[in-house]
């Protein structure tokens, strides 16, 4: 039988957090947002490389299943969440996390859906280069696709 | 009344207008990222919080070399994808023995989160999963809890971490309690009226997160 030991260590970055100095809660989350916008050229030149990068994938696919290429496309779109938040295009990280949702699916089924990751990847070109991600209309009318494509995998994964 | 989202408050509540202070000037810190978009995120939150003993490690090996050189007072990992780095390495520091880093404070981001991506975090000993997009509200609230909580550490031979039971929800469902304090789950007789919906709410009222 392995021992188990219970203790509670002494958290240094407590007592750093409360030492005089320091900055305020506004002005720290400020400071922090203006940074983020500096990376906004270098964010949307990634988000279009990773969309190049996944329209090629997809193409080689050829409407078939291919286990190890549809596990890289899921690496490279989930490593890419974040980033376009960074660039005031949330939209862009909601169709990225479906898109990583439904391969994380599709891999766990062994299956292919060109149909459903076209919808996607038709989304988010859409929302990098058009006005549509400006437009709080044209977002969710796009947004409201996808999610339609992921309720249809959520029935399906519920039904076994 | 405002709705949380309006207040724009954090999803811990943490008022984003606060003149409350906070200091991380001497705090050492060390952000392990592969993706050099994810570290430089990473990097400008950090900054603007005040941050000026920044580690930056790309490799695991880079990781390796500033955990067994430098003492560091909170870890940011990113463990996006299956076979990510970032949790061997969690797991790494946590048996390394290298104290007080092996205590450190660690949080995990990832940008995609399914459960078995959250219960790997939970089983390598990172103190908590952030899922990304990362949002500076998001990162310091998160900085807060785990450096206020004064969590348990386990230390055994299948787990060295955080106390995983933090939200305290009682024994797993058809298992018997391992602690001497586990609680036993059959409930007896009410001893009194039930207690009003008004007075149970107050009891377990969440509080807005204080520096």
């Amino acid at each position: 039988m392995s021992v188990v030991k219970i203790h509670t260590p002494k958290v240094k970055l407590a007592s750093l957090l409360r030492t005089p100095g320091g900055r305020p809660v506004v002005e720290a989350l400020a400071a922090a947002g203006k940074g983020l916008g500096g990376l906004k050229d270098d964010c949307l030149a990634e988000l279009r490389q990773t969309l190049e990068r996944a329209e090629a994938s997809v193409a080689t696919l050829n409407g078939t299943y291919d286990g190890p290429l549809v596990a890289e496309l899921y690496e490279f779109i989930s490593a890419s969440i974040g980033g376009a938040t960074t660039c005031g295009l949330e939209a862009i990280d909601t169709c990225l996390i479906s898109l990583a949702d439904l391969l994380d699916t599709l891999k766990t089924l062994q299956r292919w859906d060109a149909n459903a990751v076209a919808v996607h990847l038709r989304a988010f070109r859409l929302l990098l280069h058009t006005e549509a991600a400006c437009d709080a209309a044209g977002t969710e009318a796009i947004l409201s696709g996808l999610r339609k494509v992921a309720a249809h995998y959520a029935r399906n994964k519920a039904a076994g | 009344m405002r709705s949380f989202g309006e207040s724009g408050a954090g999803p811990m509540g943490l008022n984003p207008e606060s003149r409350a202070r906070f200091n991380l000037e001497r705090a050492s810190i060390l952000i392990f990222d592969e993706q050099q978009m994810g570290m430089n995120i990473l990097i400008q939150i950090m900054t603007g919080f005040g941050a000026k003993a920044i580690h930056r490690a790309e490799t695991i090996e880079q990781a390796h070399h500033i955990f067994n050189t430098t003492d560091l007072d909170l870890i940011l990992v990113d463990a996006t994808g299956a076979d990510s780095k970032g949790y061997d390495f969690v797991r790494w520091l946590r048996k390394s023995g290298i104290d007080p880093n092996c205590f450190a404070p660690v949080l995990i981001t990832s940008g995609h989160t399914p459960n078995s991506i959250v219960s790997s975090a939970r089983d390598c000993g990172a103190h908590f999963i952030l899922a990304k997009p990362l949002t500076p509200i998001k990162v310091l609230e998160r900085i807060l809890w785990i450096a206020r909580e004064g969590r348990k550490f386990i230390e055994c031979d299948s787990y060295v971490g955080p106390d995983r039971r933090f939200k305290n929800e009682g024994i797993p469902a058809g298992l018997e309690g391992r602690r001497r304090d586990d609680a036993i789950t059959e409930v007896s007789d009410s001893a009194g009226p039930n207690m009003d919906q008004e007075l149970i709410d107050n009891l377990v009222k969440t509080r807005r997160a204080e520096l």
